[in-house]
């Protein structure tokens, strides 16, 4: 029996009123890594912010390494040996790389300033320790990509953590998990405890050996991960077996209308793109970080005005200057962004605020609003994405992360929109939401409607995609059908492989 | 093997019992600011008998209307993330041309109100097109307005505001109905209204999603510009219309007759529950907080207690109504209240 590092034992907190842990226990022993499994809103978050110091628990105690921990701030929990790399990164974006990595120590001295060389120094040291070479510690954190600040948040808490590391959704953004399961066995030949929490059950499986499954804030159980298989590990998180994860795809037929039509549309990285989106099919975009997506993804949206190019929407010409008018373009485009929680929802707004917005004239008599109304007129529309009624009078603040995403969705369907543009629909969500999703998206384009949507995930597009486009560099480089679609196909086109140039369309 | 059970074990349903309050965050706050004003009146009566009474309450209602009319137009602004400093001017504005225009005559009345309505209204459009569309920060925007709105002011009536309102409009404010003072049904009309239109008009709930989460309302297909633009009309309307009763109530008008409403107008919002950062708010709170900044320099006054000490006292009340009044300090009560599935 190895020592024990962290002991939880009946850890409870409520925010207000709502209870978003109750009665959670779990060991986590010396060189350990250590998985927390659960559906988005199951409490693992939270969870998270106890162990770091950012909330404390309203009952329940720890202790760490056989001392009571009960960290009052992140500093305190890292003064103990917990550090953690958070999911909503914690890094300063106008501080440079290296300031960063010794924050809340930026200056090893305490009346005069440290260099700025000396910093970058230190810094520099710890980014050899932990092996990143292609970042400078000079670099402004705002300057960097995703992948590379999540990458510089790991590596924080890697120098910091001497008894236990604590990850949240550290590969959310991370192409390659190479890098970091490289450092994380590093760091338990030390004798340092990992506590690993993902929704990607293949990367659990090859890091972490126990499992801790939580539900509905409680602890379900934890397991020993070689002798669960998906399916046990899915039921003991949604409380229910598994549904097949993904139907029969759905392709369109050849004569199917037009909807979306783009010609020659340059727009920040995009250039000079051509696409079409038929009526009854879904089609996925695969691409690497920064080639260009986003910018053709807000640009359909109307969220940026595209330099050049025509866009046709139900076969009308449309100049999609805002998303305003992107919606009311022919048979219009609706737009949901991957940034949830900054450009999608409105946490002061209930469920049903949310979803009805668009529509409000509807859910109103004479200008006044009606609570009861709203809630009519949203819930078709939620249980389009399997939202539970019961959450339609609640603030979207208070939701889970998948039901957020779920009322957004739903505020998409609702406009009515005969094409949905959807940037990484099912990102951070759980097992289940994710099932949700895809089946809203499948019914959606059974009714003669069409999807474009990007993924992270190359599964996602594989299984969903009526065929899938490849983006590199601006351009897309490969129209691969459905007959075709592997993993690996995507993954070579999306890294530009010369030989899928000749299907560009 | 022994997974398998613990997994049919964990499998078995279980009900998501977290629930949230039945009671609102907001409910309590708002509960809380009328208590506190409540209570201020009735503990001046223990200092002298003569506070407390039923007439004191009638003073305080009919003296906050001014605050609380202009105090709506300025919850919209900070509703949609910005501020009005153009406020004091507006209602100086307001009560300047009622006084010059009207003349102390009835004749016109009609045509009147709304043009000087109308011309407030123009400025909170420049404020607002300047705020939404030139993104000018609105403390910047509305302050060189109002600076601008005073200034031609001072210079349209050479420095000494002349002429009176209508008698119909000063006979109004000393009017009593049912014993009670006209202008207070006014008021109450009035707090009906602006909630209505605040929290439940389809214009209130845009207005609010534009405060929440600006980003969120464009990409949603919200018009974002025309209803900030429109917050900003309607406190200048709002200020404009306490320029013209202020004018009715004191017979005639001065420059500085709005600069005693500008910043209690934001402290009425702020204490009264709406976040100084917008996209959080209710009018109903905001009336609380004008009733409670009311009542007390009404009451700090009638003791004669001197300046100096009055302002210390003022805002050292603004301070521990915003600082005890805060939901989490009612977190308990909702808990003893029950909650809902």
């Amino acid at each position: 029996m190895r020592a024990r590092v962290l002991q939880a034992n009946a850890l409870s907190k409520r925010y207000g009123a709502t209870v978003a842990l109750s009665d959670v226990s779990l060991t986590i022993t010396q060189g350990e890594v250590h998985a927390i499994l659960g559906e988005n809103g199951a409490g693992k978050s939270t969870l998270v912010k106890i162990l770091s110091g950012v909330v404390r628990a309203n009952s329940g105690g720890m202790s760490l390494a056989g001392e009571p921990y009960n960290p009052h701030s992140i500093s305190k929990a890292r003064a103990q040996g917990v550090a953690t790399a958070f999911q909503e990164l914690s890094l300063i974006p106008n501080l440079t790389v290296g300031e960063n990595l010794l924050l809340p120590n930026a200056s090893a001295r305490t009346f005069w300033p440290e260099s700025k060389s000396s910093i970058l120094r230190r810094a520099a040291e710890v980014l050899r320790e932990w092996q990143i070479t292609d970042i400078a510690p000079d670099a402004i954190v705002e300057d960097l990509s995703l992948a590379e600040r999540q990458r510089i948040e790991i590596t924080r808490a890697l120098s910091h953590a001497s008894r236990l590391l604590i990850l949240d959704e550290p590969t959310a953004a991370l192409p390659d998990p190479g890098w970091l399961f490289q450092q994380i066995r590093r760091l338990t030949a030390r004798g340092v405890a990992v506590m690993y929490i993902s929704h990607r059950l293949g990367e659990v499986r090859e890091i972490c050996e126990r499992a801790t499954v939580l539900r509905n804030g409680k602890t379900i159980d934890t397991v020993d991960l070689s002798g669960v298989d998906d399916d046990g590990i899915f039921a003991m998180m949604v409380g229910r077996s598994p549904e097949s994860a993904f139907a029969e795809p759905v392709v369109a037929r050849p004569d199917a209308d037009i909807i979306v039509d783009v010609r020659n549309l340059n727009v920040g990285k995009v250039r000079s793109l051509d696409l079409s989106l038929k009526a009854g099919e879904i089609v996925g975009l695969a691409a690497l970080e920064g080639q260009g997506q986003q910018d053709l993804f807000r640009a359909l949206g109307g969220a940026v005005k595209p330099s050049d190019g025509k866009i046709m929407v139900g076969g009308q010409a449309a100049a999609l200057g805002s998303p305003r008018r992107a919606l009311r373009a022919g048979s219009g485009i609706a737009f949901v962004p991957e940034e949830r929680k900054t450009e999608g929802i409105f946490v002061n707004l209930t469920a049903a605020s949310n979803i009805a917005l668009p529509k409000i004239g509807r859910a109103s008599h004479a200008g006044i609003v009606y609570a009861g109304l709203e809630k009519k007129v949203s819930a078709e529309a939620a249980s389009k994405v399997a939202l539970s009624p019961r959450y339609l009078g609640f603030n979207v603040g208070s939701l889970s992360g998948g039901n957020q995403q779920k009322v957004l969705l739903a505020r998409a369907l609702i406009t009515g929109a005969k094409c949905l543009v959807l940037f990484d629909p099912a990102r951070g969500v759980d097992v289940g939401t994710k099932q949700s999703i895809y089946a809203m998206m499948r019914d959606y384009v059974a009714g003669g409607r069409t999807i474009l949507f990007y993924s992270s995930e190359l599964s996602e597009l594989v299984h969903l995609s009526s065929r899938c486009l490849v983006m590199y560099g601006g351009r897309i480089v490969a129209d691969v059908p459905r007959a075709e679609l592997t993993e690996e196909r995507l993954l070579a086109a999306a890294h530009g492989h010369s030989q899928e140039m000749k299907v560009a369309v | 093997m022994q997974n398998e059970k613990t997994i049919a074990s964990a499998v078995a349903e279980q009900e998501d019992n977290r629930a949230t309050a039945k009671i609102s965050g907001e409910f309590v706050t708002i509960a809380a600011i009328f208590g506190l004003t409540f209570a201020m009146i009735l503990a001046s009566r223990a200092i002298s008998p003569s506070f407390g009474s039923w007439s004191q309450v009638e003073t305080i209602l009919y003296l906050s209307s001014f605050l609380v009319f202009c105090a709506f137009g300025q919850g919209l602004v900070i509703l949609v993330r910005g501020l009005d400093l153009s406020i004091a001017s507006v209602i100086t504005l307001g009560g300047v041309l009622t006084a010059s225009l009207m003349n102390g005559s009835n004749e016109g009345f009609l045509y009147l109100v709304p043009a000087i309505l109308g011309a407030c209204i123009v400025v909170g459009l420049i404020s607002g097109i300047g705020v939404a569309y030139f993104r000018v920060p609105p403390f910047i925007m509305t302050m060189a307005v109002g600076l601008i709105v005073y200034s031609l002011c001072l210079g349209f009536t050479r420095g000494t505001p002349r002429g009176y309102p209508a008698p119909l409009l000063s006979g109004f404010m000393q009017d009593k109905f049912l014993g009670v003072p006209a202008p207070v049904y006014l008021l109450l009309a009035f707090v009906v209204f602006g909630t209505i239109l605040q929290s439940y008009s389809v214009f209130g709930r845009k207005l609010n999603a534009v405060g929440n989460n600006p980003l969120a309302a464009y990409i949603a297909g919200l018009p974002s510009g025309v209803l900030i633009v429109s917050a900003y009309a309607m406190s200048a309307l709002c200020a404009g219309f306490t320029g013209m009763m202020l004018a009715g109530y004191a017979n005639g008008a001065t420059l500085r007759m709005g600069d005693s409403y500008l910043l209690p107008s934001i402290a009425a919002v702020v204490v009264g529950g709406s976040s100084i950062l917008g996209g959080q708010g209710n009018f109903v709170g905001t009336v609380g907080g004008a009733l409670l900044l009311t009542a007390l320099a009404t009451i700090l006054t009638a003791l004669g207690i001197e300046q100096g000490w009055k302002t210390i006292m003022e805002g050292g009340v603004i301070l521990f109504a915003l600082i005890a009044l805060r939901e989490q300090s009612f977190a308990f009560l909702r808990e003893v209240l029950g909650k809902r599935g």
